[in-house]
C-alpha cells in the first residue's frame, strides 16, 4: 500500500512541477516576442505595471461515466447484472489569474459501479460511488497566441490530486453503508465554447482514479462555465 | 506549439508512472498431498532431520540449512512434508516425498520471503558410505553421512542449478516457541495462502512455526472471526465493492461477499481452532484481541477447544492475548476468568497482578534482560513480538533468554533456533 501512495505522491509532484514549469515558460516570451515587446515598451513612455484581470470561474457539469478498471463480483452471486456506467456530476471553482496556470477546487459525485443478483433466492445489490475533493490545476493549450477562435486557446488540460470519499452500499440481509477515504488524482481535457459574455459551455473528458481503493472511472461531461466575477 | 507537446509528454509520463507492477510468487509445484509417508517412514524422517552444510547452492541459500519434517492430518490420513530453513533472504524449501520407487526423491519448491523469488526443487537422498556416494535406501551404517542433493530452478526456468546438502549435526532440541504472526504469515509476503485463513494455518508448520498468533475481531452479529485490519481493504481482500469497518458486516454478509486475497473465506475463530486441533501439529495459539468489548464469547471458544484438544490427546495451549488496557478491562469483566489462560503485552507489574502466565513485550524495547530474568524467575514464560530482523532474531536466540519469538518470518526464526549450538 505504501508503494501505491509513494507512486501517487511522485505522480502528483510530477504533474505539479510540469504545470508550474509550463506556467513559467508561458510567461517567458520567446526572443522574437521579447524583441517586439521591448520595441513596444520603448515606444511607450508609460510602462503599464497593473496586473489582471482576475476571474473566479464556476463550472458545473454532468454526463456519463464508465468504470474503467478491474472489479470483482463474488462467485456466490447468481444471475449477476453488472453495471459499469453511471451519471456523474461535478462542480469546480477556479481562479483564472492573468497568466496561464489556473488553480481551483473540484468536487462532485461519480458512480463507480454496481452489481445485483441473487444468493440462495435472496436479492443482493452492491453500489459503489465516490465524491472527489481535489485541488486542480488547469491550463489552456494556447496562450497569447492565435485568436479567441483558435482551438488551442479553447482547449485546456486539467490535473488534480486530493481525497476521494468512496461510498459503498450493500443490500443483502440488511443494508450496510460505509465510507472509505482514499488518495487519488484526476486528469482531464476540455473544449470550451463561448455562448455569452459570462457563460460558456464545455465538453470535458476526465479520468478519476482513487488509488488506494483501486477505483477508476472515465467520464464525459457537458459543462456550463460561468465567469462569476472579475476584478 | 511547444507547450502542447510538453503537455502531451507530461500526460504520457503521468500515465506511465501510474501503471502499477503486480508482484506475485506463484508456487510452481502441485503438491500431491498423498496420505501416508510412502518410502519416507518414521526412521527415514528421523535421520533426515538435522543441520546440513551447503556446498553447491551456498551462494543462494547460505552455508548451512536446517531440515525438519512436519505433518498435516486430514481425517484419518496424514501427509508429511520436509521443510528446509536457510539463513539467507528468509528462504525456505517446502518438499514432499515423490512416488519414485527406485530412490528416495523429494519434490517441491523454494521461496525467498524478502523478494518474489521462487522456483522448483527436486532432491534425492543419498548416503556417503566409506567415502563413496550412493543412493540412500533406508539404512544408515555407523560412519555413514546423509547427503541430499539435486537441482533447483528459477521462477521461469526448469531445474538447472545444483544443490548439495551434507548432514552436519542434529537440530537444536532446546524447547522454544516459534510463533507465526497472522496465523502463519503476511499476505504481503506473497505466501501461497492469505494471512488469517484456514489454509495458512495448515501451512504454518511447514513455514517453521510451532505456534500461531491469530487476530480476533467480532462481526456485527457477534461472531468472532480472524481478520487483522479494522477495515475491509484491498491489502487483505479481493475487490468486491465492500469497504469500511469489518464490524459493520454480519458474518453471513462477509461469508457470502468477501474472499481473502488468495480466494479463501474469512474464517470464524471456531473454524480456525478446529483446524489447529484436527489438522496440525501446532502446540500454541495466541488469540490477539483486536476488538474492544466483551470477551466472553472468545473465552467460551477458548475453553471449548482446549477441551477438544485434551480429548484428542493434544498438548495445545490456547491463550488470550491482552495487548491494551481496553483488553485488560474486558478480561477483568469476565466471570470465571481464573481458568482462562492469558498473555499480557503490557508492563511486568500489570502482568503479575493479572496472574498472566506469559509476558510478551515488544522487541523494540530491547532484550530487557533484568525484567525477563525476573519474570522467568517468577515462573512466567516470556515471548517477544513481532521480530522480523534476521540479525536480531539471531541475537535474541543466541542470548537464550526468551522462550519464544513471534515473527512474520517464522522460517528465519526456525533456521536460527534449529542451527543454534548450545
Amino acid at each position: 500500500m505504501s508503494m501505491i501512495y509513494r507512486r501517487l505522491q511522485t505522480t502528483s509532484w510530477v504533474v505539479l512541477l510540469l504545470l508550474l514549469s509550463l506556467a513559467v515558460q508561458a510567461q517567458r516570451p520567446s526572443s522574437a516576442r521579447r524583441q517586439r515587446r521591448l520595441q513596444a515598451i520603448e515606444a511607450d513612455t508609460l510602462t503599464d505595471t497593473r496586473r489582471g484581470p482576475y476571474t473566479v470561474v464556476v463550472t458545473a457539469g454532468g454526463g456519463l461515466s464508465y468504470y474503467s478498471t478491474h472489479l470483482g463480483v463474488p462467485a456466490a452471486i447468481e444471475q449477476t447484472r453488472l453495471s459499469r456506467f453511471g451519471t456523474p456530476s461535478s462542480l469546480r471553482v477556479m481562479w483564472y489569474p492573468d497568466h496561464r496556470l489556473r488553480v481551483g477546487l473540484e468536487t462532485g459525485w461519480t458512480t463507480m459501479y454496481s452489481y445485483r443478483g441473487q444468493v440462495a433466492g435472496e436479492n443482493t445489490h452492491v453500489y459503489v460511488s465516490a465524491v472527489p475533493i481535489l485541488v486542480v490545476f488547469s491550463m489552456p493549450l494556447g496562450w497569447l497566441t492565435g485568436t479567441d477562435r483558435s482551438i488551442a486557446r479553447r482547449m485546456a488540460i486539467t490535473a488534480g490530486t486530493g481525497l476521494y470519499v468512496n461510498h459503498s452500499r450493500l443490500d443483502y440481509l440488511g443494508t450496510v453503508m460505509t465510507n472509505t477515504n482514499s488518495l487519488g488524482w484526476m486528469a482531464a481535457a476540455s473544449y470550451t465554447y463561448p455562448i455569452g459574455r459570462r457563460f460558456r459551455i464545455a465538453g470535458e473528458l476526465k479520468w478519476f482514479d482513487a488509488v488506494a481503493v483501486e477505483n477508476a472511472a472515465f467520464t464525459a461531461e457537458l459543462q456550463l462555465v460561468w465567469r462569476a466575477f472579475s476584478w | 506549439m511547444k507547450p502542447v507537446i510538453y503537455s502531451l509528454l507530461g500526460l504520457l509520463l503521468v500515465a506511465s508512472l501510474s501503471c502499477r507492477k503486480t508482484y506475485e510468487a506463484l508456487v510452481p509445484y502441485d503438491f500431491t498431498n498423498l496420505p501416508g509417508s510412502g518410502q519416507f517412514g518414521t526412521a527415514v524422517r528421523a535421520v533426515t532431520n538435522g543441520v546440513y552444510t551447503v556446498s553447491n547452492g551456498a551462494s543462494e541459500f547460505g552455508d548451512q540449512v536446517a531440515l525438519k519434517w512436519t505433518y498435516l492430518h486430514n481425517g484419518a490420513d496424514t501427509s508429511y512434508y520436509l521443510s528446509v530453513f536457510t539463513g539467507k533472504d528468509a528462504a525456505y524449501f517446502n518438499l514432499e516425498g515423490t512416488s519414485q520407487t527406485d530412490s528416495l526423491v523429494l519434490g517441491g519448491y523454494w521461496r525467498k520471503l524478502v523478494n518474489d523469488q521462487i522456483g522448483l526443487a527436486q532432491l534425492t537422498l543419498r548416503v556417503k558410505h566409506q567415502g563413496k556416494l550412493q543412493l540412500y535406501k533406508g539404512q544408515l551404517a555407523p560412519g555413514d553421512t546423509m547427503v541430499i542433493d539435486g537441482l533447483y530452478g528459477d521462477k521461469n526456468s526448469k531445474l538447472s542449478h545444483p544443490i548439495t546438502l551434507t548432514y552436519n549435526r542434529p537440530l537444536n532440541s532446546r524447547p522454544f516457541s516459534i510463533m507465526a504472526h497472522r496465523s502463519g504469515g503476511r499476505t504481503s509476503d506473497l505466501l501461497p495462502a492469505s494471512e488469517n485463513s484456514v489454509e495458512i494455518i495448515k501451512l504454518a508448520s511447514r513455514l517453521g512455526a510451532t505456534g500461531i498468533e491469530v487476530d480476533v475481531r467480532y462481526t456485527k452479529d457477534g461472531v468472532p472471526i480472524l481478520y487483522h485490519d479494522n477495515t475491509l481493504n484491498l491489502r487483505l481482500i479481493q475487490k468486491n465493492g465492500l469497504m469500511g469497518p469489518v464490524e459493520d458486516y454480519t458474518y453471513q454478509q462477509l461469508s457470502t461477499f468477501v474472499r481473502l486475497i488468495n480466494g479463501e473465506k474469512i474464517p470464524t475463530l471456531e473454524e480456525a481452532l478446529e483446524t489447529v486441533v484436527n489438522n496440525t501439529a501446532l502446540n500454541f495459539v495466541w488469540l490477539d484481541t483486536k476488538y474492544i468489548g466483551p470477551m466472553d464469547k472468545v473465552q467460551a471458544i477458548q475453553q471449548k477447544y482446549r477441551q477438544k484438544a485434551l480429548q484428542a490427546g493434544r498438548d495445545l495451549r490456547i491463550i488470550i492475548g491482552l495487548p491494551s488496557t481496553e483488553a485488560v478491562d474486558s478480561y477483568k469483566a469476565l466471570a470465571n476468568k481464573e481458568n482462562t489462560p492469558i498473555l499480557c503485552e503490557l508492563d511486568t507489574a500489570l502482568t503479575r497482578s493479572l496472574g498472566a502466565r506469559i509476558w510478551a513485550p515488544r522487541w523494540t524495547l530491547g532484550p530487557q534482560t533484568a525484567e525477563v530474568q525476573a519474570m522467568k524467575a517468577a515462573g512466567l514464560t516470556v515471548f517477544v513480538w513481532t521480530l522480523d530482523e534476521p540479525e536480531f532474531i539471531r541475537e535474541f536466540i543466541g542470548q537464550n533468554q526468551f522462550d519464544g519469538i513471534l515473527s512474520n518470518y517464522s522460517p528465519v526464526v526456525a533456521f536460527y533456533h534449529y542451527t543454534e549450538q548450545p
